[in-house]
């Protein structure tokens, strides 16, 4: 098992260091950071632009290769993953966005699977009951409705619910509060502050999982081998849960790897429509400030959202599926 | 539901005596797409769909025609007004009229849906059908990009490049139609690989018909109903990117408006100016709601063992 891990990481791995160089020569391309110093006043000439930008590796003067070498040189000898034009290090950014967006997805993802894959199941064993007709009318309908509109629809909500209460019932900006103290407020505070934005990722990501699982558990219900343990004595419900259930969860567990772009996708506008610092943020804001370097962290860090949740989606398979040995 | 179809068999009673005359019901014949048209109008919420979606469309084109204002138009005596009767939809900070700004942005999001859809439905059912006849290293090929695209960052990718074309949206089209087209083709190439050894594949093959030939003349013809569900699907996620980069500020940037770049504008203002969010944000959910309906109807009626669609 570990070594089957180990592979698959090293796998992974290569993967995403060829995004996250492929990245690099993209948004090189792509982005001008002169253009940062373009508009100031008084006018900068080229010489001294490319003077400014010199010492952080973005010289127009050199190469796209050259350039290329002195940013990889920085994350390989020393950790250092540059600057923004404007001379601020990506690493004093990284490392608090990257925890606020990666409990922001974690969760987010952690929450769609339980409860869509609990719906599932539950309306999946009570087909063409009241109960699956609601949930699957209520889950097309939230299929279709952008991440935008839902984000924006929350806060509207959570503006309303406030006001009516007379406080501040549910944070709708920001990850904490200024000038909390004290461990346990400032637990509960951030708590608060997640609530919305883990609910709309939630909301839009539960769907997916509920309708596959709810077909899959279908598919599986109606097989020869669920009514062969019918036939040996269990129960309906027995048999479900030892049975069907486990087979249908094997699609579902390889698949999630796949959602974790679309997860890190919709935690970009969850971010900006929630006022959160976190990666999905620094995603637009490097975009539009031309910062190559920062840009190329963001790849950096979805490449490795996506092949952390591959691999545990290849443990979970190698778990439920008998049929694939590693050993 | 009734059912009205007779549906005894159609060369009449067998145990009837040799000579006897016995009246059988005339056979009901219909053409393909007017059975498929009879199964579809059964499927009441798709005939729902079906109407939102036209009147949606009536409304990106012919919803200029009632409005003396036009979307890039501003009113500087009507800043940030809600809806009244000279501005149905409102106005923004700009005394732009929110009816005209939202005609001109479904149009806008509706062009480019729709033709993503078409290149990106076309695309996937050549290269998917196409990896799954001919195999060997075309096939090996096929698969490699199509994994590849799936896991480069694509958004990002598609946020970079649009974000230099500053706000063209006709270069969106071929954007999102680039890394629009991979999770189809895999869909295709996995059904497809079970249509490689039909018999009348094979009968194509000892004929003498071309290898092309058979994909495009023989398995993507059979693949017909998946294709038309996957293109009203292609539809839904079209808007939904579309309207993600919008509203981010990398897809349709002003002065020109689509949807999501009618969203970003609203959502500084969601408390105090809701009007400026909500009317583009129901035009939006109705668009994809309606397509997702279609789609549903369109699978129902067009799959033989689908029983939701009523008998026949």
């Amino acid at each position: 098992m570990v070594r089957y891990v180990a592979r698959k990481a090293i796998g992974w791995l290569a993967m995403i260091i060829v995004a996250t160089n492929a990245t690099f020569f993209l948004a090189s391309w792509f982005l001008d950071p002169r253009s940062n110093y373009r508009e100031l006043r008084p006018v900068r000439t080229e010489d001294q632009i490319a003077h400014a930008l010199a010492p952080y590796g973005l010289s127009p003067r050199w190469s796209v290769v050259h350039r290329w070498w002195y940013w990889l040189s920085g994350v390989v000898l020393h950790f250092d993953w540059g600057h923004s034009p404007t001379g601020v290090p990506v690493n004093s950014e990284i490392p608090r966005r990257a925890l606020v967006s990666g409990q922001l997805i974690l969760l987010g993802v952690v929450a769609s699977v339980v409860i869509g894959v609990a719906l599932g199941v539950y309306t999946a064993s009570r087909q063409y009951s009241l109960a699956d007709r609601a949930t699957q009318t209520l889950s097309v309908v939230l299929f279709n409705v952008p991440t935008v509109v839902s984000a924006l629809g929350l806060v509207l909500a959570a503006v309303w619910l406030n006001q009516r209460v007379g406080t501040t019932v549910l944070h709708v900006a920001g990850a904490n509060t200024a000038g909390v103290d004290g461990t346990w407020a400032t637990i509960l505070d951030r708590a608060n502050h997640l609530i919305l934005p883990t609910v709309n990722l939630t909301l839009l990501g539960y769907v997916g999982w509920h309708l596959t699982q709810r077909s899959l558990l279908l598919d599986a219900l109606g097989a020869d081998f669920v009514r062969t343990a019918r036939a040996t004595g269990l129960t309906r419900t027995q048999a479900i849960r030892r049975h069907a259930l486990r087979a249908s969860l094997i699609p579902t567990a390889t698949s999630v790897a796949f959602t974790i772009p679309a997860v890190f996708t919709g935690a970009i506008i969850t971010e900006t429509v929630f006022g959160w610092e976190g990666m999905g943020r620094y995603f637009t804001e490097t975009i539009a400030k031309n910062d190559v370097d920062g840009v190329v962290a963001v790849a950096a860090f979805g490449a490795v959202a996506t092949a952390v949740g591959a691999i545990l989606s290849d443990v979970a398979t190698v778990v439920l599926d008998p049929r694939v040995r590693v050993s | 539901m009734t059912a009205t179809l007779p549906t005894g068999s159609l060369d009449g009673p067998l145990d009837a005596p040799p000579g006897a005359r016995v009246d059988v019901p005339p056979p009901l014949r219909l053409g393909r797409l007017r059975l498929y048209a009879r199964r579809f109008a059964r499927n009441r919420s798709a005939v729902v769909g079906v109407i939102i979606f036209v009147l949606l469309v009536a409304y990106s084109v012919l919803g200029g025609l009632f409005t003396p204002w036009d979307w890039s138009r501003q009113d500087f005596l009507a800043l940030t007004q809600p809806p009244s009767g000279s501005h149905w939809f409102g106005t923004n900070q700009g005394g732009n009229d929110i009816y005209a700004q939202s005609v001109h942005g479904l149009q806008r999001s509706l062009v480019i849906a729709l033709s993503v859809s078409v290149l990106t439905i076309v695309i996937a059912a050549v290269v998917g059908a196409g990896a799954a006849y001919l195999g060997g290293r075309v096939e090996r090929w096929a698969l490699a990009l199509i994994h590849f695209l799936l896991v480069v960052p694509s958004f990002l990718i598609l946020a970079l490049v649009s974000n230099r074309v500053s706000g063209d949206w006709r270069v969106l089209i071929p954007l999102l139609t680039v890394f629009g087209w991979m999770f189809t083709a895999r869909v295709i190439w996995s059904v497809s690989t079970s249509l490689r050894e039909r018999d009348y594949v094979l009968l194509a093959e000892f004929m003498g018909v071309s290898r092309w030939r058979i994909v495009l003349r023989h398995i993507i013809p059979h693949l017909g109903a998946l294709l038309i569900v996957n293109f009203t699907l292609g539809i839904v996620s079209t808007v939904l990117a579309e309207t993600s980069l919008s509203f981010l500020g990398f897809g349709v940037k002003t002065p020109d408006v689509s949807l999501g770049s009618l969203l970003a504008d609203g959502s500084g203002t969601i408390t105090s100016a809701p009007w400026l969010f909500a009317f583009p944000a129901g035009l939006l959910v109705l668009l994809t709601v309606s397509v997702t309906l279609i789609g549903d109807g369109l699978r129902d009626a067009l799959d033989p063992t689908s029983m939701v669609g009523g008998r026949a």
